[in-house]
């Protein structure tokens, strides 16, 4: 690490510059209400909100600039969470974009003009911050930041630093209109160009190194402001390898200066995700490995051998099937072309089984009826979600300039919410599916293969939280879990993803796109799990479910190889919406190079299993608990939350409590 | 044919090569003073207590019983009174057809990784009639290893040898008197095997834990090294001191008496194995 970049660092990490920002001039509702509800009301909100941005701030020797001066201006405007069209706005620059909406007035109707004028006046203002920029670090004598901000954003980029320049200012731009998830894509991929155009000019890879994690760092200030669920909730998710459009892996020096700043930096962004197959070499998993060892919670990585498929059967063109990115946490998007809501909704596979158990289970004269009444309310919950989609996304979500990012939405004269992009598809989580799984296996192991206990003395026991029931609780903890590769539970979850996929799989929406199932349970894990009580596992009422596709944190697991055998025995490649299998390994196993190799073999069977993601954390559940009790010793430490990580002391207490408590079996 | 058991570990990084499950097998003939597992050390199975969620009751000390030297020992009384459940016991008995099956469960795993199955303890030669059984069941269908200190009869040391491809030797005093006096048996025995290994042509590990003022003096290190490269081995690997090492003393109502001062720092004694011409690996 340079001298500079460990100087940015620490200026980063002293978080002192957050309480430099101005509060806006008015409530930032209440300043939303002065704009009127269209195309060009939101442009004009905009132009407010790059009002309020009254001076450039820079940090430090700050190569980049486009830090937020104001806490934020305006409240509307969240559409995000896909990755904008990066490879053609370096190639293009936002004149070219502008060319592109000249040229296409021609055949425009009344709708593609309004959206027209709606962007012009978007870009008005952001030339307007850009050129405040520019002459800002001219005046600093940040001659490198004023030179390049000649050349873009409104020009094409022409070398690695000026690629860099225009990511930042988009994600400013965005930012400051609201977007709170902001995936950065395949970087490795739309940056080659400007990388190879750099060393073609005699950079060297250590210049570029230094660039990038100065780049890395920039995206860090600020994060604060843009809150998902919890802090770090941010969406910059950054994708590197898999295969190009035709096919052919991109793994190479760009992807590989990724990972070495992520791993020399330690800080939450980006997200670093890594996409693989089961050609892959044990060599790059070790690398990977390198970077989970400090504790950050990724990479995550995908297996393109079960997306792709999954993808194209959708309907996703092959092309776009192979240059597939990551949106805010583990779903996959179509790079640049893709406005689909990934995690619009959640199936419940707990409530499900839940429900069924409570209402019909007493009924049941055989377990093979009671699984029928499981699948029929299962229907019903699908078909529910289905439903509840409406056939335009939420008004809320204003999505004008980041639509003018998104391919054909110029052609096509729509935003991304009306036809504009090429794919608009529908994405539900699929939350739970090990504690439901479980359920059903202690229903038909209890009541009716060994006749342990009745149907009505079970409802009893799951009704009163199971107190005043031990005998039933001990013995429902005890049987078949998933998790370790026990076929009696796990094919209970094989049941479940199934008829999920049978209902929902590729299934119309309303607007002309189609449903995708996934395993993910983004914060489901912790809030629905509250809604529910106790389940017929053993899961006592206000016990989490598992984050995303993996073991009850009720269970008692044999290990990580009975894990791993329990999650890869399904077909995933009709539910890979996203949703990582996800495994805890104590960090002390880390302590040597032999480990960090048997992690990356570990990897390396999961994947060539076909699993279709995984997610691998290196923890300690003693630093977790002393920081659980002393946060201020730790304000740097990193924790993965669910598809994104986060500063562990800044997460609310039942978010750090699940994070120790799935710690509990770690080896 | 059963014997006991106190632990399956899947994916034990630390006892061979590629993925590995090891399982730890119930008794030692050592009593080295910085045991780390010291539910290891007796043949019985022994009450456990686990620390995490403990509420400081005193139900399961109430009802203690009392070894022969006068400290406390949990009973079965003591799993029942605690309202935590965290009293379970420790060594289970198991068949070696069941075990076995168990561990080939994911024999497919170790064959593509270059991994298999570790015996370990403990010290799997303290049951040794069982281990012969596990490995013979297993012969031909993964890669075995055994980890042992090399205290046991000549013959069954030979015969367990006959029986694995690989083994995790460890080395830890030279010296007789000092070897008794820590470890509580007499080495010479140990070395005997040692050699036996060594000629045998089975691949192997040594190892020494460098217990700080221990095993990682000068004169120790010069004694291992001029041992086994009188031997031909050129690669040793040392294991740091684990200052956890005393963390499960609590769960059986023991007391960690190392007999060391564990926050002393420890010797490599790299020099002393180059000197030798033998590459020692940190741990």
């Amino acid at each position: 690490m340079t001298q500079r970049v460990k100087k940015q660092l620490a200026l980063l990490n002293a978080r002192e510059y957050r309480n430099r920002r101005a509060d806006p001039p008015m409530d930032p509702k209440e300043a939303d209400e002065r704009f009127e509800e269209t195309m060009m009301g939101e442009a004009q909100r905009f132009c407010y909100a790059v009002s309020c941005e009254k001076e450039a701030v820079f940090y430090g020797e700050d190569l980049f600039g486009f830090n937020r001066y104001c806490k934020g201006a305006i409240s509307r405007g969240n559409f995000g969470n896909v990755v904008i069209d990066y490879a053609k706005i370096l190639k293009s620059g936002l004149c070219g974009i502008l060319d592109d909406v000249k040229r296409n007035r021609a055949h425009a109707d009344a709708y593609a003009n309004e959206f027209y004028d709606a962007i012009e006046t978007f870009y008005a203002a952001c030339f307007d911050i850009c050129d405040t920029y520019r002459s800002a670090a001219r005046k600093n004598g940040n001659d490198r930041l004023a030179s390049a901000l000649e050349q873009v954003p409104r020009h094409p980029a022409r070398d690695y630093y000026e690629a860099l320049v225009m990511l930042r200012f988009l994600s400013y731009i965005l930012r400051l209109n609201r977007c709170t998830l902001l995936p950065l894509g395949r970087f490795d991929v739309y940056m080659k160009p400007y990388y190879n155009a750099s060393i073609a000019k005699g950079v060297t890879r250590e210049e570029i190194l230094e660039l990038t994690e100065l780049f890395f760092i920039s995206i860090n200030f600020d994060t604060d402001l843009y809150i998902g669920i919890q802090k770090g909730d941010n969406g910059q998710s950054l994708v590197l390898g898999g295969c190009d459009r035709e096919g052919n892996e991109v793994f190479g020096e760009l992807s590989e200066i990724c990972l070495k700043a992520s791993e020399e930096l330690c800080l939450i962004d980006p997200k670093i995700n890594i996409r693989v197959n089961k050609s892959t070499p044990i060599s790059l998993y070790e690398r990977g490995t390198k970077l989970t060892k400090q504790g950050l919670g990724f990479p995550q990585y995908t297996n393109d051998d079960i997306a792709i498929p999954y993808l194209t059967s959708l309907g996703y063109e092959l092309e776009d099937a192979r240059d597939y990115a990551m949106a805010a946490c583990w779903e996959l998007i179509a790079s640049g072309c893709g406005a689909d809501t990934p995690n619009r909704h959640r199936v419940v596979f707990p409530e499900v089984v839940d429900i069924a158990t409570r209402l019909d289970l007493v009924e049941c004269k055989s377990f093979d009826e009671f699984l029928s009444r499981v699948d029929q309310r299962l229907e019903a919950h699908c078909n529910n979600l289905m439903k509840k989609y409406p056939s335009t996304y939420n008004d809320r979500t204003d999505a004008t300039l980041l639509s003018s990012f998104i391919s054909p939405c110029i052609e096509r004269g729509r935003d991304a919410k009306n036809g504009g992009a090429k794919y608009f598809n529908v994405g539900f989580h699929g939350a739970g599916i090990s504690t439901a799984a479980d359920s059903l296996c202690a229903i038909k192991e209890g009541v009716f293969e060994r006749g342990e206990f009745s149907a009505e003395e079970l409802v009893s026991a799951i009704k009163a939280n199971f107190e005043g029931y031990d005998e039933i609780l001990k013995k429902v903890l005890s049987y078949p879990k998933m998790g370790n590769n026990d076929d009696r539970a796990d094919s209970m979850g094989a049941f479940l993803m199934e008829k999920a996929v049978k209902y929902i799989h590729g299934k119309p929406t309303p607007s002309g796109g189609v449903f995708r199932l996934g395993t993910g349970s983004a914060m489901g894990y912790v809030t629905f799990a509250d809604k529910i009580g106790a389940t017929a596992d053993g899961r006592l009422a206000g016990t989490p479910f598992a984050s995303s596709f993996s073991p009850s944190p009720i269970a008692k697991l044999r290990g990580p190889l009975s894990n791993i055998k329990s999650f890869t025995k399904f077909d995933m490649r009709k539910i890979c919406n996203g949703g990582p299998f996800t495994i805890e390994i104590h960090d002390t196993v880390f302590r040597n190079e032999e480990g960090e190799k048997k992690v990356a073999m570990l990897i390396k069977t999961f994947i060539d299993r076909e699993g279709h993601q995984m997610q691998i954390n290196a923890v300690n559940r003693d630093v977790l608990l002393d920081a659980r009790d002393n946060p201020d010793k730790y304000p740097n430490l990193i924790v993965r939350v669910w598809g994104w990580s986060g500063y562990f002391v800044e997460l609310e207490k039942p978010y750090q409590d699940h994070i120790i408590s799935r710690t509990e079996f770690t080896v | 044919m059963r014997g006991r058991i106190f632990s399956i570990e899947e994916f034990a990084t630390f006892d061979g090569p590629g993925i590995r499950t090891t399982v730890f097998l119930k008794g030692c003939p050592l009593k080295c003073t910085w045991c780390h597992n010291p539910e290891g050390q007796s043949f019985s199975a022994e009450y456990v207590r686990s620390p995490n969620g403990c509420l400081a009751c005193g139900a399961c000390i109430a009802h203690a019983a009392r070894r022969a030297d006068g400290s406390l020992l949990l009973t079965e009384a003591s799993k029942n009174a605690c309202p935590r459940e965290l009293v379970r016991l420790c060594g289970e008995d198991v068949e070696v057809g069941e075990l076995c099956e168990r561990i080939l469960s994911n024999s497919d795993i170790f064959h593509s990784t270059g991994g298999g199955v570790t015996f370990s303890g403990g010290d799997p030669l303290g049951q040794s009639e069982f281990l012969l059984a596990c490995l013979s069941y297993l012969n031909g269908k993964t890669h075995r290893t055994v980890q042992t200190c090399g205290y046991a009869s000549k013959d069954v040391f030979l015969r367990v040898l006959d029986h694995c491809e690989y083994m995790l030797f460890d080395l830890k005093i030279m010296d007789r008197a000092a070897h008794l006096a820590y470890c509580g048996v007499d080495n010479a025995i140990i070395h005997e095997n040692y050699s036996a290994l060594v000629r045998s042509g089975v691949d192997f590990v040594t190892r020494v834990p460098l217990i700080p003022g221990v095993t990682d003096t000068a004169e120790n290190m010069e004694a291992i090294a001029r041992f086994i490269s009188g031997l031909g081995v050129q690669y040793i690997e040392l294991l740091p001191y684990n200052s956890m090492a005393g963390s499960k003393y609590g769960s059986l109502l023991r007391e960690y008496k190392p007999r060391f001062d564990p926050k002393r720092k420890l010797c490599w004694g790299s020099d002393i194995f180059k000197h030798y011409g033998i590459v020692s690996k940190k741990m």
